[in-house]
């Protein structure tokens, strides 16, 4: 069990699995580059992501902003009704304008940052310590909690587990800064063992309640801009969780948690899940969890040994998941050799395919597999694939109802607006010589895999009387290869 | 499939007869009668397949766990008052239904439905030894299993796989992101459906080359057997909780999406007619919610052949100042299925609709310390249609300390009584293959 793959099974499919899971997809350039590092090199790219320098800048308003208390009260306390409105849509433009700004940064950094791995790790945790603008408000939180998570991300789970309960984000999230030694507010102490470390079932009732006053004492400082120890809104006395009774902080509460083996088979089984394969069989869970607990919680070791192994190369995981729709959009800008549409249309097309970042739909994160797709959403991936190859002539869906108004003011701004690929830098003369050459070079871009026979038969009529290509016809065939069920899979 | 119980089966065959055509395990039938299908998606066709008498169910998730207690006040109950110090409601402002109970202020929408007869609650509805979890109770109701139960079919799906095998896809539609829990089932059924208007493949024309070519990835030659002879591809802090879908069956990621591509196609065309003919009416208010409604109005008043509508309405999840979301959330509930009944009835359609709400969970019975509720078991239930028994069901639980369990209401009615009452008093279906057993059902439909 989790040996390492043997290298004679290292090649073009096994690298470009690598390559689609532990970042976002590539080139045919870039998996080839990949191959030729060997196995043990192409994932120690990956994970010791440390050795690369990463000078990303953080965005311009991504510190505390001491104005901000200022400005709540004065809309608070404003003189009449018209004067509130007024100002509160002054503050709404502010945060709207931020959290934008923030999503599309990540989105970039994803995309074109130099640790691809490291961002999909904070991604991965962006799922599983949720949290959301709608409730937290401050795009600066969410960005503070962004950096978090990347920081700690591939370290210890234990260390991970108390910065991410303690940071502000999580404490206005779950309600903990709410809370009072008096009266403590339960939100958080069930949600971080139900969905955080442990799993329902390993925890009761009495542990939550009693978790809840050993968290009480952690919020925000007065000025609302930091985490901050209050001493005394915490709850010094006695509490007995999993069986065991002592004045506990809730930092030991949280350190009891990783230490229950549940812990780490809980983590291994969502890492596995996430990374390698919709339905974990219980064996690798379970020798996933003994290497995550014999390391101490070492995330870095256990996802070394998760890429490394053979089981994470099995043939049938192979382009068996589907496609998140951040993995989707940035999946298909690498390989149409494209940038990034822009912000706005980036942003509408995750929101409509069901993935806007700083939105996840509830504390339990995206749930991720078949819950991606709907018979609306993948028409939309289908329309979206026609605006990002054949660039604006086909309106986006979201561009229609209610968001109309803005996306044409936006238009107008030349902001809606994406170039159509440019297929010359996509196949070489030979490639485009002859039909079935070119539904070659399409494949193996596109897909790493073949289209069943139906949608290659149609494919194939598509293109059959069509000497010489012309560019629309090559475009049109990217985009109806984006039109297939195994376009959606990763 | 030959019990005698399935009555609603051959109803299904023969008022969606060219829905059934569109079985997923006949695929050289799908061939022959799609294009005919397309040609033919109007109004009048439709109406014809599925008759003006069927029943539909409209189903409203209150997600993140809706406080009972506040939105039906007990407001002669004294330990509701001591149990709510901060957030209970004064008896002088609840909107009265009986003796006891009133509704929350903020439901100015309900009164009125209930004022008209057209409104039933079922008060104390709940299961046996809930954990309070968002996730696991929202997978017990959507999958209508027994506490200690692990289902991946929902209760809708099981009713469809017993009701119509291979039935059109428009049979179930959620309106929303995300496809509900309830619709999973052995032969998968439904859509989703956010805007009509980009709810279809976009060419660069009509005919044009591309979109041939796409129908055409799709629509299998009859000649070929593309799919397949044999059935291995059949079937095949919250705002949001809608379960979690998952594979069945041993049907892989690609079946999956090859079902779901197929079903979109087929649907899609049928939309969008029927949403261009039926214009929206302008009465709604302004809320998300309120568009869902007005959309599935359109989508009633234009014959699809649908027996249940599935929509979501957020943020529940009442932890922190609870009166000013809580309040605010009802009454855009109540607000938008006043305008939703008041549209059904101008087009004469209201008779055969029914809607339910239902949530997780209800909360604590005390309120916590951030003027908030916690996470808590027993709730009432919304039930309206004007072919209802208006009225209070059900029995009015106790919040006596002694009769509660760890601080919650106890259930004095099953929710799964509540399903089979709808399955058998209004979906005209035996309860007991989707439900697993007969509950006692309460009389809800007065015809």
């Amino acid at each position: 069990m989790l040996e390492p793959l043997p290298g004679s099974q290292w090649n073009k499919a096994t690298a470009a699995h690598l390559m689609n899971r532990a970042g976002f997809g590539g080139s045919p350039t870039d998996i080839e580059n990949l191959r030729q590092l060997g196995m043990y090199k192409a994932v120690s790219w990956f994970v010791d992501y440390q050795k690369i320098p990463d000078e990303t800048p953080a965005p311009d308003w991504a510190q505390p902003d001491p104005a901000m208390i200022a400005r709540r009260e004065a809309i608070r306390n404003a003189a009449d009704p018209e004067t509130r409105r007024m100002l509160q849509q002054q503050e709404n433009r502010v945060q709207f304008t931020q959290l934008a700004d923030l999503r599309y940064w990540w989105l970039r950094r994803m995309a074109l940052g130099p640790r691809p791995f490291q961002e999909k790790m904070t991604l991965f945790w962006h799922g599983h310590f949720a949290t959301s603008f709608d409730k937290v408000q401050m795009p600066y939180f969410l960005w503070l909690q962004n950096e978090t998570l990347r920081q700690n991300g591939l370290g210890n789970f234990n260390q991970l587990l108390i910065a991410a309960s303690e940071d502000p984000a999580m404490l206005l999230y779950l309600d903990g800064a709410r809370s009072n030694r008096n009266e403590p507010n339960e939100n958080f102490a069930r949600e971080v063992m139900e969905l955080f470390t442990l799993g329902e079932g390993h925890y009761t009732e009495q542990d939550i309640q009693q978790a809840a006053k050993a968290y009480t004492g952690w919020g925000l400082s007065k000025d609302r801009l930091r985490y901050e120890y209050h001493p005394n809104n915490h709850d010094p006395g006695p509490k007995t969780i999993f069986g065991q009774t002592g004045n506990f902080t809730g930092e030991d509460v949280l350190n009891m948690i990783c230490a229950k083996p549940e812990c780490a088979q809980f983590i291994s089984k969502k890492l596995w899940r996430y990374f390698a394969q919709d339905e974990p069989p219980q064996p690798i869970v379970d020798a996933l969890a003994a290497e995550f607990r014999k390391s101490g919680m070492d995330l870095k070791h256990l996802m070394t040994v998760i890429f490394r192994s053979r089981e994470f190369y099995s043939p049938d995981l192979i382009r068996s998941q589907i496609k998140s729709p951040v993995q989707w959009l940035i999946a298909s800008s690498h390989q149409l050799q494209a940038p990034l549409p822009t912000e706005p249309m980036s942003l509408v097309m995750l929101r409509q395919l069901g993935q806007e970042l700083f939105n996840p739909p509830n504390v339990k994160g995206w749930d991720g597999g078949i819950a991606w797709i709907t018979t609306n959403n993948l028409l939309d991936r289908y329309n979206f694939a026609a605006a990002l190859v054949e660039g604006d002539r086909v309106p986006l869906p979201g561009l229609m109802g209610q968001m109309r108004g803005l996306m044409n003011s936006m238009a107008e701004d030349g902001l809606m607006q994406i170039a159509p690929t440019d297929v010359s830098a996509l196949f070489s003369a030979a490639d485009l010589s002859t039909p079935y050459g070119f539904l070659d070079a399409l494949q193996e871009r596109f897909l790493n895999a073949e289209l069943a026979p139906q949608r290659l038969a149609s494919l194939t009529d598509f293109l059959k009387t069509r000497s010489p290509l012309e560019e629309t016809d090559i475009r049109k065939a990217i985009r109806l290869i984006m039109c297939t069920p195994e376009y959606q899979l990763t | 499939m030959n019990n005698p119980l399935f009555t609603t089966r051959r109803d299904f065959l023969r008022t969606t007869i060219l829905g059934g055509a569109l079985c997923w395990t006949v695929p050289s039938f799908v061939a022959q009668t799609f294009t005919a299908l397309h040609a033919q998606a109007d109004g009048a066709l439709t109406q014809i397949t599925t008759g003006k008498d069927g029943p539909i169910l409209v189903l409203i998730q209150l997600a993140g766990g809706n406080d009972g207690l506040n939105a039906v006040v007990p407001y002669t109950n004294d330990y509701y008052y001591a149990a709510r110090p901060t957030i209970g409601i004064p008896a002088n402002q609840v909107l009265t239904l009986s003796d006891t109970l009133g509704l929350n202020p903020a439901m100015t929408g309900f009164k009125s439905l209930f004022d008209a007869g057209n409104l039933s609650i079922v008060n104390g509805v709940g299961y046996p030894n809930p954990n309070r979890s968002h996730f696991r109770a929202t997978e017990i109701w959507q999958t209508a299993s027994d506490e200690n139960q692990y289902l991946t079919d929902g209760w809708l799906g099981r009713y469809f796989d017993n009701a119509c095998q291979g039935c059109d896809p428009t049979v179930a539609i959620n309106i929303g992101p995300r496809a509900p829990q309830a619709f999973s089932s052995h032969t998968p059924t439904g859509i989703t459906l956010e805007n009509p208007d980009s709810y279809r493949f976009i060419g660069s024309g009509r005919n044009d080359d591309e979109t041939v070519a796409y129908r055409n990835m799709y629509t299998p030659n009859p000649d070929d057997n593309v799919f397949g002879s044999n059935d291995s591809n059949s079937g095949g802090s919250v705002s949001m909780v809608s379960g979690t879908v998952t594979l069945q069956n041993g049907q892989s990621a690609l079946d999956f999406l090859e079902r779901t591509s197929m079903d979109a196609q087929v649907s899609s065309d049928k939309i969008r007619a029927i949403a261009s003919k039926t214009p929206p009416s302008s009465k709604y208010p302004g809320s998300g919610l309120a568009r869902d409604l007005q959309l599935i109005a359109r989508l009633i008043a234009g014959g699809l052949p649908t027996r249940v509508f599935y929509v979501s309405q957020g943020g529940y999840d009442t932890h922190t100042g609870q009166r000013g979301g809580q309040d605010a959330r009802l009454r855009e509930l109540g607000d938008a299925l006043k305008a939703f009944t008041d549209d059904l009835t101008g087009m004469n359609e209201f008779d055969r609709v029914m809607i339910m709400t239902f949530s997780e969970f209800g909360r604590r019975v005390h309120e916590n310390g951030s003027q908030g509720t916690d996470h808590g078991a027993a709730a009432p239930m919304f039930l309206v249609g004007s072919k209802m028994k208006s009225g209070l069901l059900g029995e009015e639980p106790s919040l006596a300390p002694a009769d509660l369990q760890d601080g919650d209401i106890k259930y004095n009615t099953d929710f799964r009584s509540v399903y089979a009452s709808i399955l058998q008093e209004w979906l005209k279906t035996n309860s007991v293959p989707i439900l697993g057993k007969q509950f006692p059902t309460l009389p809800i439909v007065t015809v």
